[in-house]
């Protein structure tokens, strides 16, 4: 099966950072601002989290960054410590004390941490699952990136496009203009793509990062809907699946973002919303969007392949064994989708209908190793020889399975072994679930 | 040598496990409870449907949380284990050496059967020396040296003193200092760690079980298990 030819994404991100304008803030407003976004971002939960600490460093052995590279910096909870800092000397009840023992943030912290919150953590939650405490650090590097991105230091490859897609809607240069140029292109083959349907039952999001320079994931999904005979829509002013927003950490973009989905779901009458296969989107709409919107939302919010998995249970969705190569596979659960998601069985189900052998790796599951791209990782250009490093990891527990082909569902994760492939010259076939679903339908 | 060590009649020994005791426990509860109710701040709504119970969930984890699963744990195989045999040696010292036991059945009117003091000494012996690895791990270990802040050190050292004073008083190996001192010390050291307790990093002992309930409940309510 063919890769789609994407530019890499760090060159993408240094085209778009090119055209970042610098806040222009203080070292003064700098500082404020990042505390007031941490001090926002403290709910009880963070403070509950941020008390319990016993600086065991633990969470350094769950990490794919730290394991790759054996560099303490790359410690989970190291990575929150301007926030921890802030925390001791403004919140926490002992603050007169903490006041004595703990230094405040400097300009410097923020700049040395903006390395450690977003080039070496892919926001994956492995820690959160190891730490003997229960610290939940996943989500206290969100609020490190919130704070560093108020301050106008999150990475401009992130921040650019999180500007962009909070004030146009669209990402990389892709808009509405680009998606229907796509659709055309999927139509002329013969696809039906129902774009701008006034109301529909299902509202499928794409994503520029999806068809960008190759409308084959786009026309894989078109095909599977047309299919199940659902009435389906694809909305020009709702179907970026991605949310800039909350990779760089700029809460407004994230919320506005995530509110533009919920507004062309409301429009169009749907009553589920299928994310496509785009592992921060699913967490992000799935989980934070309802919050952050304020209302509880009349309709249901699935990630591509829980939906076909569902689909596929109730009997919908017919699927034919697997020809071509795909006999022998392992699935590489992405983060996003799994671990943060819980979207676990769907597309093993899916593979089991299919009739591939599959071997598990042995990081699976809610355990699984990230691939080292998500969270807005893959980017970063700077980040590109730690990726590299971590992607090690991933490679060895593929390895293991003996499968030719590995399977995910999740573009950015599936972006990643194809780069893997290149620098390691490996010889796996990278396989996306929808892709797989699309040719083998009964 | 210690015919000073009285004030207003009363022996270092008597203020030790009289006044300097009460007040360390009430100091303790007071303690506890003023930092628990600084963090029930209500915790935010969330209004997404969720694939699980988060009650449950986060119940599960309280427990669950002690045996990582094997992919995970595999990488901290020492740490781990010292800390278990850190904490079980300190609760058999704690509850099993027959004047411990003696001390809160004072207060609680009902006892327990207690070790050889054999076995006691040997896990003391032990818990102290675990605790020396730690430190020396702490200083050395770079991941650990990063996260390592005062009170670290201080809560190490509030938790070493009661096992030195107490070994010292039962083995009367005392440095010269008469033994009703030297058990004066032990009790002092238990007042500093009933003092120490709510406001450093032995509070972990309480921080655990919100900390895990919300990890757990947080996973619970996407359908994870935490």
């Amino acid at each position: 099966m063919s890769a789609t030819t994407i530019p890499d994404y760090g060159t993408l991100g240094e085209r778009a950072a090119a055209g970042l304008k610098p806040k222009g803030l203080s070292d003064e407003q700098k500082i404020a601002k990042a505390k007031e976004a941490f001090l926002a971002g403290m709910t009880a939960d963070m403070a509950t989290y941020l008390e319990s600490c016993i600086h065991c460093g633990m969470c350094a052995e769950a990490c794919h960054f730290y394991i790759s590279t054996g560099d303490a910096k790359y410690t989970p909870i190291y990575k929150t410590e301007p926030l921890k800092k802030v925390y001791r000397r403004e919140l926490s009840s002992m603050r007169l004390f903490n006041r004595i023992t703990t230094r405040d943030i400097t300009v410097q912290d923020l700049e040395d941490w903006k390395e450690l919150a977003y080039d070496s953590c892919t926001q994956c939650g492995r820690c959160s699952l190891l730490c003997p405490m229960g610290i939940h650090i996943q989500s206290m590097i969100q609020v490190v990136r919130n704070g560093l991105a108020a301050a106008g230091l999150a990475p401009a490859e992130l921040q650019a496009v999180s500007d962009e897609q909070k004030d146009k809607g669209s990402i990389l240069g892709a808009g509405s203009d680009k998606l229907r140029e796509v659709v055309e292109r999927v139509r002329a083959k013969g696809v039906d793509v129902p774009l701008d349907k006034e109301k529909a039952d299902v509202l499928v999001l794409s994503s520029a990062l999806d068809f960008l320079n190759d409308e084959s994931v786009l026309e894989a999904t078109a095909k599977v809907m047309n299919k199940l005979g659902v009435n389906w829509t694809i909305r020009s002013d709702g179907f970026e699946s991605a949310n800039f927003g909350a990779l760089s950490g700029d809460r407004v973009a994230q919320k506005r973002i995530s509110k533009r989905i919920i507004d062309a779901a409301l429009a169009s009458g749907a009553k589920k919303v299928i994310v496509a296969e785009c592992g921060h989107a699913y967490p992000v709409l799935r989980w934070e969007a309802a919050t952050n919107y304020g209302k509880e939302l009349p309709f249901e919010i699935l990630s591509v392949a829980e939906y076909f998995g569902q689909e596929l249970k109730a009997g919908r969705l017919k699927l034919k064994k697997a020809g071509n190569g795909a006999s022998h596979v392992t699935f590489h659960d992405p983060c996003k989708l799994g671990r943060m998601g819980g979207s676990f069985s769907e597309a093993r189900d899916i593979l089991n209908a299919l009739g591939v052998k599959l071997t598990e790796m042995e990081s699976h599951g809610r355990t699984n190793l990230c691939c080292g791209g998500g969270g807005g990782v893959s980017m970063l250009k700077s980040a590109l020889p730690l990726r590299q490093k971590a992607f090690e990891l991933k490679r060895q527990e593929v390895e293991r399975t003996g499968a030719p082909t590995v399977v995910t569902a999740c573009n950015t994760c599936f972006q990643t072994l194809e780069a893997g492939k290149a620098w390691l010259n490996w010889d796996k076939d990278i396989v996306n679930l929808v892709q797989l679903v699309s040719d083998n339908l009964a | 040598m210690n015919e000073g060590l009285y004030w207003e009649g009363m022996s270092l020994l008597d203020f030790a496990r009289g006044p300097a005791l009460r007040w360390a426990v009430i100091i303790f509860v007071i303690g506890i409870v003023w930092r628990l109710t600084a963090l029930l701040l209500a915790s935010r709504k969330q209004l997404e449907p969720a694939k699980g119970s988060a009650t449950s969930g986060g119940m599960k984890t309280l427990l669950t949380r002690s045996a990582p699963a094997h992919e995970l744990e595999k990488n901290i195989v020492f740490q781990h284990y010292s800390g278990y045999a850190w904490h079980i040696g300190m609760f058999v010292v704690l509850l099993f050496f027959a004047p411990h036991m003696l001390f809160f059945k004072d207060i609680l009117g009902f006892g327990w059967p207690t070790l050889p003091n054999l076995f006691i000494t040997f896990f003391t012996v032990v818990t102290m020396g675990i605790l020396l690895v730690l430190l020396a791990r702490r200083l050395m270990n770079p991941v650990l040296r990063q996260l390592t802040t005062w009170d670290d050190y201080i809560s190490w050292l509030i938790a070493f003193l009661p096992f030195l004073t107490g070994i010292m008083a039962f083995t009367h190996i005392t440095f010269g200092m008469r033994y009703e001192t030297v058990l004066a010390l032990h009790f002092l050291s238990v007042s500093a760690l009933l003092i120490w307790f709510p406001f450093g990093k032995l509070m972990h002992a309480i921080f655990i079980w919100p900390s895990r309930y919300k990890v757990g409940a947080a996973f619970a309510r996407r359908g994870v298990r935490a």
